[in-house]
């Protein structure tokens, strides 16, 4: 059922698509204008959990390595950007790409240990670093600030223009979303996105194909934490306070749910995970509790109905079924469906 | 700092570890029964707390009988979580149960934040306390008593896994599957009684636990469900005696690495304790007997 | 490229789908959000014909989560305020309506709940949090807007600072410390030296550094201090190693973790004078400690009970929403409430504005359950506290406000 009116939106727009292209990038700069600054709040934390949620679909949905301890990347981007403004009074703009760069460089230490590792034990390992990253943050007082958090976290200037509150600092979300969806399409279509979905479908076969497994899987690692890490970089001066609890496990948890609800293994997962996930959130506000007791449900419906998410790659072994269906699913489908 | 001080640490440690232990064993029966990971085991041991605590609050500060109903009331929840999150997908890949497990256990404890309210039950003085004295050893009654049930839930198990015929029947499904149903084992069955002995060990836990610190509360069983797991890794997470015993470790692990720093530390060692041990032993200590299964 | 460049725009339109739905349906700042048990907007019998209008005022809270205690106390007790107000005839002839929102004690969404408040142009002053790390988040989006937020509970010296529009009728903790070291400690209990352990938070840390400072000035010795992590549910170890640096004395720096630790020091068979700051004479440590509590010394701002006939009302009426007794926390928003009362009626006839509340707060005073409330110039206030005991199960004012 959604497999055929995505075929027919994808027909009409692939005439269409510059032209489609731009008018939605038109009608996204107009955003903050639509909407109340409340709303755009709500935006705002929607586009930096697309960021996260789709780096950590680049680890577990492009290449199948379970890794739950995305929360660990996100605060080293986070921590990393404070302390460069705060501390060392590096620019904004300056500041940035070191987060995003020193996260990826965790990534890659994260990732030689896993890759002797599959599964469980790789979930085991990322949680593991995970918490320690975080405990880093609450007990090493001196560099983060320990309990006490980071404080005054002064926004960004672009060109004069203070770019504080949810309406200006939206353009720097989207044009970073923006980017992070070029990329990570451009990635996906290269030798090393290719690499990593034949390490998702059959690690045995790709490396009998040829394929450097351990290269591309800390490739993959790298290229997950930068993202997490520009994520949490650009959390850092939006809420001008960071502290380790905003990067507990749950956190993580909650990342994961958004991406399992959104779709794996497909670059509009994230999109509709997020927006789904914060819907729920938001607008069951009034019940209280109970909205994440919808969301839990909501999970487990998933898992039942669409192992591989909503719009997630269908044609994979995420879609569940075992090895015998997949292949034959696999068989049966085009060839790298992005 | 004293040898009185390290010996106290030391016993504090070892019944911790023991708690872990009982955790970390459900979890270790479950992955090697059922073949699959859970990261519910603390909801569960929350659940078993609540039974108990209202146990003990309509009929009396009986200790059997609290650990019986949370026995009882867990083994029902493991055949919940059996159909819900298992036998859907037992040919499915992995990420699939777990994904829902994970979702199980967010559905637990908001559900318990709910119905038994955000504040903490006391649970106290179930065991009249005392305190004895061997030499420099100093141990609290609670903690013997702690101790002891798990040891004797533990012969109890082992007894189970090698005398009954289920118990081969249990072992027969976690070394291979296909080939214990072409012997005629019903393995969804079996397997959905391994979960159940699972998640009756959680119970029990939880009950121990809930007089140990003298409250239940929802939130108990998040940190719980992360040891019990670091712990079960230590034996290659199917390994029954192993991931006691990586129970055991980890507790003294943490009390004597506070014994020499600070107890803001404790998770780091924890988690520094597993990430060191996957580094060395990426898959365990366990043998593998053919074919891993995570 | 053209194949695939649909699956980008598809995602685009779906997200901007969501993001429309989201506005169609969303609730803007919802007036309930409290579990099933609820409170929320406080509605007077009267109708709206009476009133001239209405003022709306934000209440941001931890009503779950850890704290959720102490939030849940801030939404009963800002109720009752409220509706007092109102069936005595609003402030000048408005009535006044409290949003409640939840934050969790979550310090992003304590800025996200008080930046939509900030951006509803009907809220004109907010009432929280209740960690000072939440409303120090909370700060800078204050002063950005210029909106009050007043906290019933903030304590950390640096916040009041940190912004004009920021006030606090709790005490900070900079001040108290010398008169707990010296009226409390040195004075009242006597003692050379202590053991500590504290809560690894802001709060924590601050409290501690500024706590054993003053005692280390009137001499008393500290033998050995820990800090723990807020989820810490196993104190053991923490007990045994204060336990073995030999003092009689324990000073427990927590809220809620309190009871938890007592119930854990009685069953080591260690037996200290266990005095606390934090945690406020709460029936929630009866409850939980049982015995066990039976000699614990604490200091609190005030201790309210339905013994007296200026507090029994309020009292009764927070039992008959929260099922306990109300700690000095809910009654401090109580207070804020009248704050608020108090400032708006000095504006009197003159144009009702953000700016203009934050500038009759400054000056506003007012007289309550617990005593004279009137902000000093950096928003902030001094408070008297109250030793009180545990004996045989029940609180007792050991000594009462002034003690030196």
């Amino acid at each position: 059922m959604i497999g055929t009116t995505l075929t027919k939106i994808k027909d009409v727009y692939r005439r269409f698509y510059y032209i489609f292209n731009l008018l939605i990038i038109i009608a996204l700069m107009f955003v903050p204008q639509v909407f109340s600054k409340s709303k755009m709040t709500i935006i705002c934390t929607m586009c930096g959990y697309f960021i996260i949620v789709g780096a950590l679909n680049v680890i577990n949905g492009y290449c199948g390595q379970m890794c739950f301890g995305i929360a660990g990347f996100y605060c080293v981007g986070a921590y990393v950007m404070a302390i460069l403004m705060q501390t060392f009074h590096v620019s904004y703009w300056l500041a940035l790409i070191p987060a995003g760069i020193v996260a990826a460089l965790l990534g890659a230490v994260v990732a030689l240990p896993a890759l002797r590792m599959k599964g469980m034990f790789l979930a085991m390992i990322t949680i593991g670093f995970s918490e320690v990253m975080r405990l880093l943050a609450l007990n090493w007082t001196s560099v983060t600030g320990g309990a006490m958090g980071i404080k005054g976290i002064k926004s960004p200037t672009f060109f004069g223009i203070k770019m504080g509150g949810a309406s200006k600092y939206y353009y720097i979300y989207i044009v970073i979303v923006l980017l992070f969806l070029f990329c990570t399409r451009r990635v996906m279509k290269s030798r090393v996105g290719r690499a990593w979905l034949s390490i998702r479908e059959d690690e045995m076969a790709a490396k009998s194909l040829g394929v450097e497994i351990k290269k591309y899987k800390i490739y993959n690692f790298m290229y997950g934490a930068f993202w997490a890490g520009i994520a949490g970089a650009l959390l850092a001066p939006y809420t001008r306070y960071i502290d380790s609890t905003y990067f507990t496990l749950e956190e993580g948890f909650n990342v994961l749910a958004m991406l399992v609800i959104g779709g794996q293994g497909t670059l509009a997962g994230p999109f509709v995970g997020v927006g789904v996930y914060q819907l729920i959130i938001e607008t069951l506000r009034p019940i209280g509790v109970w909205r994440f007791v919808a969301c839990a449900l909501l999970i487990i419906v998933m898992m039942w109905l669409r192992p591989q998410g909503l719009v997630g790659a269908s044609n994979s072994k995420l879609a569940g079924a075992g090895k015998k269906a997949g292949r034959k699913k696999a068989k049966k489908a085009e060839s790298g469906e992005v | 700092m004293t040898s009185q001080y390290i010996i106290n640490q030391l016993v504090n440690g070892l019944c911790q570890g023991f708690i872990y232990a009982l955790v970390a064993l459900g979890v270790a029966v479950i992955i090697g029964i059922v073949g699959f990971a859970t990261f519910t085991q603390g909801e569960v041991v929350m659940i078993g707390a609540y039974t108990s605590f209202y146990v003990f609050t309509s009929a009396g500060n009986h200790l059997v009988l609290g650990l019986l109903a949370s026995f009882a009331t867990t083994w029902i929840l493991g055949m919940l979580i059996y159909k819900v999150c298992y036998e859907h997908f037992l040919d499915a890949p992995e990420h699939i149960s777990l994904l829902c497990t994970i979702g199980f256990s967010m559905l637990l404890k908001n559900l318990a934040t709910i119905v038994f309210g955000v504040e903490k039950k006391p649970m106290l003085d179930i065991i009249n306390n005392k305190i004895y004295h061997f030499g420099p050893i100093q141990v609290t009654k609670v903690q013997l008593v702690i101790m002891a049930t798990v040891l004797i839930v533990c012969l109890i198990l082992v007894l189970v896994f090698t005398k009954t015929n289920l118990g081969i029947r249990l072992k027969a499904v976690s070394q291979n599957r296909e080939a214990a149903a072409l012997v005629g084992i019903n393995v969804k069955t079996t397997a959905m009684v391994g979960n159940c002995i699972g998640c009756a060990m959680a119970g029990i836990a939880g009950t121990l636990i809930g007089i140990y610190y003298q409250s239940a509360y929802a939130t108990m069983g998040s940190t719980l469900s992360m040891k019990a797991f670091t712990s079960a890794t230590l034996g290659g997470l199917t390994d029954v005696p192993l991931s006691a015993l990586g129970g055991v470790l980890i507790g003294i692990m943490e009390n004597l690495g506070i014994a020499f720093t600070s107890a803001s530390y404790r998770d780091i060692f924890s988690f520094g304790f597993l990430i060191i041990m996957l580094l060395f032993k990426p898959n365990g200590f366990a043998k593998k007997r053919g074919g891993s299964r995570a | 490229m053209k194949r695939k460049t649909w699956r980008k725009s598809l995602a685009l339109v779906m997200s901007t789908t969501m993001i429309l739905a989201l506005a169609g349906c969303g609730s803007e700042g919802s007036d309930n959000s409290s579990q099933p048990s609820d409170s929320g907007t406080t509605d007077s019998a009267e109708a709206d014909g009476d009133f001239k209008g209405t003022i709306k005022f934000g209440l941001v809270a931890p009503i779950t989560g850890a704290h959720a205690e102490y939030g849940q106390g801030f939404d009963a007790a800002t109720q009752i305020a409220a509706e007092e107000i109102n069936a005595a005839g609003g402030i000048n002839g408005y009535r006044i309506e409290i949003e409640v929102q939840d934050s969790a004690a979550d310090a992003k969404t304590s800025s996200d709940i008080f930046t939509r408040f900030a951006e509803d142009d009907e809220i004109m002053a907010v009432i929280g949090d209740f960690t000072s790390s939440c409303c120090m988040a909370d700060a800078p989006i204050a002063d950005e807007y210029g909106l009050v937020l007043l906290s019933p509970t903030a304590s950390d010296p640096s916040y009041t600072g940190m912004s004009d529009y920021c006030f606090t009728v709790m005490y900070n903790q900079r001040d108290a410390a010398p008169w707990y070291a010296s009226a409390v400690y040195d004075h009242y209990l006597g003692i050379d030296n202590y053991v500590c352990m504290y809560l690894n938070t802001d709060w924590g840390n601050s409290t501690y550094s500024y706590v054993s400072a003053a005692l280390e000035e009137q001499g008393i010795e500290c033998l050995a201090s820990e800090a723990y992590a807020e989820n810490e549910t196993d104190f053991s170890s923490v007990i045994s190693k204060l336990s073995a640096a030999g003092s009689d004395t324990i000073i427990i720096l927590d809220q809620g973790n309190l009871p938890t630790i007592i119930n854990q020091i009685k069953n080591s068979g260690w037996d200290p004078l266990v005095t606390s700051i934090g945690p406020g004479a709460s029936d929630q440590i009866l409850e939980q400690c049982g015995d066990n509590a039976n000699g614990l010394i604490l200091v609190t701002p005030s201790y309210i009970t339905a013994n007296n006939d200026e507090t029994a009302e309020f009292c009764n009426k927070f039992y008959a929403i929260n099922g306990c007794a109300p700690t000095d926390h809910a009654v401090c928003a109580y207070n804020c409430v009248y704050m608020l009362k108090a400032a708006i009626e000095n504006i009197g006839d003159g144009e009702l504005t953000r700016s203009a509340i934050r500038d009759a707060l400054a000056t506003a005073t007012y007289d309550g359950m617990t005593g004279h409330i009137e902000f000093n110039d950096e928003g902030g206030v001094t408070r008297e506290q109250l030793i009180m005991s545990v004996e045989n199960g029940a609180w007792v004012i050991e000594e009462n406000y002034g003690y030196e």
